[in-house]
């Protein structure tokens, strides 16, 4: 019974895109240009959009009140040693915030924000690290038990070392574990393979307990029903789907072993306010280009010693208003000087974390040497000189 | 960076988004308090507590607020002591499968150990050089158990190497699992040189450098062989392991390394990933796991049919489980985690599942205190009434008393059921039943309650039968039918070990009733109401002998007959269902087998009544097979795209609610896109589009069709102004609406209101991935990504 229903939503699914590719190429493809609605500054827009008062306010509100109930037996099942993964259209964001700070008020919340660009795993890992440390001690005060001393400080110590802490013997109260909510699993930010693979690890730790939004419909690949036979078409599925902006590619240990996740659908209708924050605005002047405000949420995410080579160029483009670019060279050794960068690799790897957030782009110089520019204006770039200061 | 809070004017949405803690990576949003006195009481998350501790004098609220809250830690406790039972039984299950191949893996480790010392020992000056020793291309050889896994499903196998790991350190040997995450092109061997070292140094040094090993094995007395384990090669990256597999063998002589390599597919796979270099370099050997089909029946023996916590599921939630497993993930992994599920639920669900804390534990005389379980007796008895099995049996006034006689029932029943099955099973065995495909009808309650034991009857007397008339139980009639057949054509010798296996099997079932532990008001409960949908409810074991008794008599019989090589006759059949399935009837031209033929159809009949049948399964039953579906698989792709098409459903509004499926704008703007967008192919021109979610929100007596086309043509020439003046006409209509979108004051209707409101809905669009944005080659349209729920 269950099978032909698969299999009528398999033939469901691909008659609707079989039906829809015909109609987009029929030739009836309507050829109304985008330029054809003025289209406004960006500024502009993103004032008016936050300017806009919701809809069915009441309404949102009610029902993200009724998951309240919920609640108790989400710390059930957290207890119970799941992860709790919250899915539905709407920000999710305030609901799951909200849950951890009442309904877990008595353990360490720490959040992360998936929607960002940028996130340095490592750097949650340490900080989950100390709070079980600090966590530790306080008991083994009341418990009068002596904790080892730390042989080395967290930050320097290797991923393995900080999970193996994480995951260390459970104490004699198994509840108590530290809440790791993190907005936006499939987000930006945390969506490649390695930082998914930490997480995972993260997540299976005996005092982590993960709760977690999703919002993307494609999310992991096996919760596609999709049966793969070989490990050369799991990678090819792989690719296909990265290449269709699927978000994520968890397989089996990470869903089942790992992250254990116990499905949650709540859609909360809430307006995507600050997930959507990076994303470009379709009707706006220059959509693609970076403003500096963005520019600047991608840049404190970097290391200081990135910043601080980003700031060598900038200022350098300010100065030479008239110059195509900063030669790499250039760039180099005033960065080296300053003991920023011990090597050209370090200096390189600086320069793809730019490109990759399109901060920073290059440009083929008239005598013939690439040389490197920044996507702003020139206010723009004071601007954010200015606040990154 | 932070925005500049002005208490004077109301802080903008933006600002609220900007707030310090939405843009950083991470944040602490609260530290754990360090009082923890309360402990256990945390755990239900009622934040109502707070309000107990005010200085407001507790009313009754409160104190059965406190109750409740107390009964559900002790259903936490009762929960973490069941799942604790399921998961050792589990993995004493899976232990004892491997245990064979455990051992040999075992002297193999430890003769390759013996050859590789009998290549010599290093001297003290060799030994404490930082460099390998290599006399011939004997002493590079690296010993390899290759472990046939045959299973694609590498999650399952995780615990069998973790197992195997345990069971070699237990054996004196120094081991260290690594799994295909260390051999990545972007640690090199390094990053498994690192993972060595820690597991074996308990540090983890940078630089790491293989002759720290060395020295560390030195240290170690050299007595004792180094197993390093990796699950699943066809997993790692192929130079990596081969960089890796070199050195070792370099070192060999210095670090006796067996390596001990899980393979998936075939044993070509070493083949396909290594270098010919490599491949050299290992002395291979084989063994193989058991199938993951054979492992899953070994599970579902041991927890579900055999006594194990208590908890069982129902039949739906098995079917489920069995569908899920058998067609869509594959792992036993997945199918462990859906009992977790399960069971979670139940526990939370149910009040009364505390009691499996104890009725795991109690053997048959099973004393009740309600009390003791944070629950009033009032809200017991008000709970069991209202179960559905006990409300098909209408019980007069129910005491603790009774409530444990049904209970000692449920089990003496379960018992009976489960014996029942394991014969079925081991009858069925040769022909390739699997016991979760026999479980799952074996507790199927209708096909119990419609009689459906006399059609089969029917069905197994027919020769021909079309597959029409299996249909539905296919399963568990194939088994009957394949155990009957079977049966029938076992030699004597093989139906003595049959029936030897029926009799271990059958041990124990208890004869119920006339012995005099029962009340009369459990008599009056258990045997007075005992017909349910106009069928007789069978008392177990009421008028029949005991199931082992026949067996043995059986048993005896054959034993006479083999020894007289002579046909006689026994009539076995139970004397209540004589006539009914007239066995007697040419009692002289019976063979044997046709007479443990009929034992085993009046044992299905008689016994192997599914729980679902019984008064107060729900106390230990999980059968919302609905509620399991959406916490173990979740379904992003459907569900989204359904909130955005039933969004009136979910928010309850009325605004928006109509008969048809007319587009109001009223509606939520992306739901209204999102409408919109499934009237054009997969690709959507930005500008018509625009244009048709401005009628819908300008217009609101625009009740347009969903499926009708837009007119784009139409529309293009409306200019802006006219929008305007449009928007001023319909606002009177629009005034009353309490779900009115735009401020009051119709100034700022205004056009960039439109393309923000536009704008917002197709990034939230593409953050639910069902659009991707325009690309250079098609500045004007927007991609559909999902067609079809």
């Amino acid at each position: 019974m269950d099978f032909h229903a698969a299999e009528e939503e398999e033939f469901g699914f691909s008659r609707n895109y079989f039906l829809a590719k015909e109609m987009g190429s029929s030739g009836k493809k309507s050829a109304c240009k985008l330029s054809d609605i003025n289209v406004v500054d960006e500024q502009e827009l993103r004032e008016a959009s936050a300017n806009l008062e919701p809809k069915h306010q009441n309404d949102v509100a009610d029902l993200i009140n009724s998951y309240k109930s919920l609640y108790p037996k989400w710390v059930f099942d957290l207890r119970c040693g799941f992860g709790l993964l919250m899915y539905g259209f709407g920000s999710k964001k305030s609901l799951i915030e909200d849950f951890a700070s009442t309904a877990l008020a008595e353990h360490s919340v720490v959040v992360i924000n998936g929607y960002l660009q940028s996130i340095n795993i490592k750097q949650v890992i340490i900080a989950l690290a100390e709070i079980l440390w600090e966590q530790l001690k306080l008991k083994r005060k009341v418990s009068s038990q002596s904790l080892p001393k730390v042989q080395q400080p967290f930050s320097s110590r290797s991923m393995d070392d900080l999970l193996a802490f994480l995951d260390g013997p459970e104490m004699d109260e198994k509840d108590s574990f530290i809440c790791v909510v993190v907005n936006n699993i499939d987000g930006p930010g945390l969506r490649d393979t390695e930082t998914q693979q930490y997480l995972a690890r993260l997540a299976s730790c005996s005092y982590i307990r993960v709760v977690a939004s999703i919002d993307h419909v494609n999310a992991p690949l096996c919760k596609l029903g999709i049966e793969v036979d070989s490990i050369l078409e799991f990678q090819l599925l792989i690719s296909v789907f990265f290449l269709a902006g699927c978000a994520l590619v968890w397989d089996k240990k990470m869903v089942h072993a790992q992250f254990n996740w116990y499905w949650y659908h709540v859609p909360t209708f809430a307006p995507y306010k600050v997930e959507g924050l990076f994303l470009p605005l379709i009707l706006a002047h220059g959509s693609s280009k970076q403003s500096a405000k963005t520019a600047l949420i991608v840049l404190q995410s970097l290391t200081p010693n990135a910043q601080s080579v980003f700031r060598i160029l900038a200022e350098y483009q300010l100065s030479h208003p008239d110059d195509e670019g900063m030669a790499i060279d250039d760039l180099y050794s005033i960065s080296r000087e300053r003991f920023l960068v011990s090597s050209q690799v370090t200096l390189n790897a600086h320069l793809t974390e730019f490109k990759d957030h399109e901060l920073v782009k290059t440009k083929r110089h008239s005598d013939g040497q690439d040389c490197l520019y920044i996507p702003l204006t020139k206010e723009g770039l004071e601007k954010l000189l200015s606040e990154m200061s | 960076m932070a925005p500049s809070l002005n208490d004077d004017s109301p802080p903008s949405t933006i600002d609220e988004a900007f707030t310090e803690n939405n843009l950083q990576p991470f944040f602490v949003l609260q530290k754990g308090s360090s009082r923890k006195s309360d402990g256990k009481s945390s755990g239900t998350g009622r934040t109502r507590r707070i309000d107990l501790s005010s200085a407001s004098p507790k009313n009754s609220a409160n104190i059965e607020d406190e109750k409740e809250d107390e009964n559900m830690n002790l259903r936490m406790e009762a929960f973490e002591f069941v799942w604790s039972k399921i998961e050792s039984t589990i993995k004493d299950v899976l232990r004892v499968i491997n245990t064979n191949v455990f051992s040999k893996i075992q002297t193999w480790v430890h003769q390759s150990f013996d050859t590789i010392r009998s290549l010599g020992t290093p001297e003290f000056p060799e030994a404490t050089q930082s460099f390998p020793i290599i006399t011939d291309a004997n002493s590079k050889r690296l010993f390899t158990g290759l472990v046939l896994t045959k299973n694609m499903e590498f999650v399952d196998d995780l615990l069998t190497f973790e197992e195997l790991g345990k069971h070699l350190k237990y054996q004196g040997c120094h081991v260290a699992n690594l799994s295909s995450l260390d051999f990545t092109p972007k640690n090199g061997v390094g990053g498994c040189l690192r993972s060595l070292l820690r597991q074996f140094l308990m540090s983890s040094l940078d630089p790491a450098d293989i002759s720290i090993l060395a020295s560390w094995y030195r240290e170690e007395n050299c007595n004792n062989p180094v197993v390093v384990i990796i699950d699943d090669i066809e997993r790692c990256c192929g130079s990596v392991l081969s960089d890796f597999i070199l050195m070792l063998s370099e070192w060999v002589i210095k670090i006796p390394v067996i390596l001990i390599m899980g393979v998936a597919t075939t044993l070509d796979a070493p083949r396909n990933i290594l270098p010919s270099n490599a491949l050299r370099c290992l002395c291979p050997f084989e063994f193989t796991l058991g199938t993951p089909a054979e492992r899953m029946d070994a599970v579902v023996e041991a927890v579900l049919v055999k006594p194990c916590s208590g908890f069982i599921i129902g039949h739906k939630v098995a079917v489920f489980m069995r569908n899920y497993f058998v067609s869509q993930d594959g792992t036993l992994t997945s199918f462990i985690r859906a009992l977790k599920i399960a069971c979670t639920q139940h526990f939370y669900t149910e009040p009364l599942s505390v009691i499996l804390l104890e009725f795991a534990s109690e053997e048959d005389n099973l004393v009740l205190e309600i009390e003791r379980h944070g629950l009033s007796p009032e809200v017991i008895w008000k709970h069991v009434f209202e179960l559905p099995s006990c409300q098909r049996v209408k019980l007069n006034k129910p005491t603790s008393e009774s409530l444990a006689h049904a209970f000692s029932e449920l089990k003496r029943s379960q018992n009976q059921w489960r014996a029942v099955v394991l014969c079925l099973y081991v009858t069925g065995k040769g022909e390739k039943v699997r016991l979760l495909d026999l479980f799952c009808e074996a507790i199927d309650p209708e096909s119990y309650n419609q009689g459906e034991f006399d059609t089969n009857m029917k069905a197994e007397k027919d020769p021909v039968l079309s597959s029409s008339q299996i249909k539905g139980h296919v399963i568990c009639k194939a088994v009957r039918l394949v155990s009957l057949s079977s049966i029938r054509d076992l030699s004597t010798a093989q139906l003595g070990n049959l029936l030897k296996i029926w009799e271990n099997l059958t041990v124990g079932i208890p004869e119920v009733i006339f012995a005099g532990s029962f009340s009369v008001l459990v008599l009056a409960f258990l045997l007075a109401p005992t017909f349910i949908n106009g069928r007789e409810l069978k008392i177990p074991g009421y008028s029949n002998r005991k199931i082992n008794g026949k067996v043995k008599e059986l048993l005896s019989l054959l034993n006479v007959e083999d020894g007289k090589s002579s046909k006689k006759d026994l009539t076995v059949t139970p004397r209540r269902h004589t006539s009914r399935i007239q066995l007697n009837i040419e009692k002289d031209s019976k063979s044997l087998s046709d007479k443990a033929a009929n034992l085993i159809e009046c044992m299905v009949r008689d016994y192997m009544h599914p729980t679902e049948c019984i008064p107060f399964h729900e106390i230990f039953c999980f059968k919302d097979v609905d509620k399991l579906r959406l916490a173990l698989i979740g379904d992003p792709r459907r569900r989204i795209q359904v909130d955005l098409l039933e969004f009136q459903k979910l928010l309850c509004c009325r605004c928006c609610t109509s008969s048809s499926n007319a587009l109001l704008p009223s509606m939520h703007d992306t739901s209204i896109m999102y409408k919109l967008a499934q009237e054009h192919g997969d690709l959507i021109n930005l500008h018509d589009w625009y244009q048709s979610f401005k009628s819908i929100v300008l217009c609101p007596n625009s009740k347009r069709k969903p499926r009708q086309s837009p007119l784009p043509k139409k529309r293009k020439g409306i200019k802006e102004g006219e929008s305007q003046s449009e928007a001023s006409i319909q606002y009177p209509l629009l005034y009353h609406s309490s779900i009115f979108i735009f401020r009051k004051d119709l100034r700022i209707l205004d056009h960039s209101c439109y393309r923000a409101r536009f704008c917002r809905a197709v990034t939230e669009l593409q953050i639910t991935g069902l659009l991707r944005m325009p690309s250079k080659r098609r500045p004007d349209f927007a991609q559909r990504v999902a067609f079809g729920l």
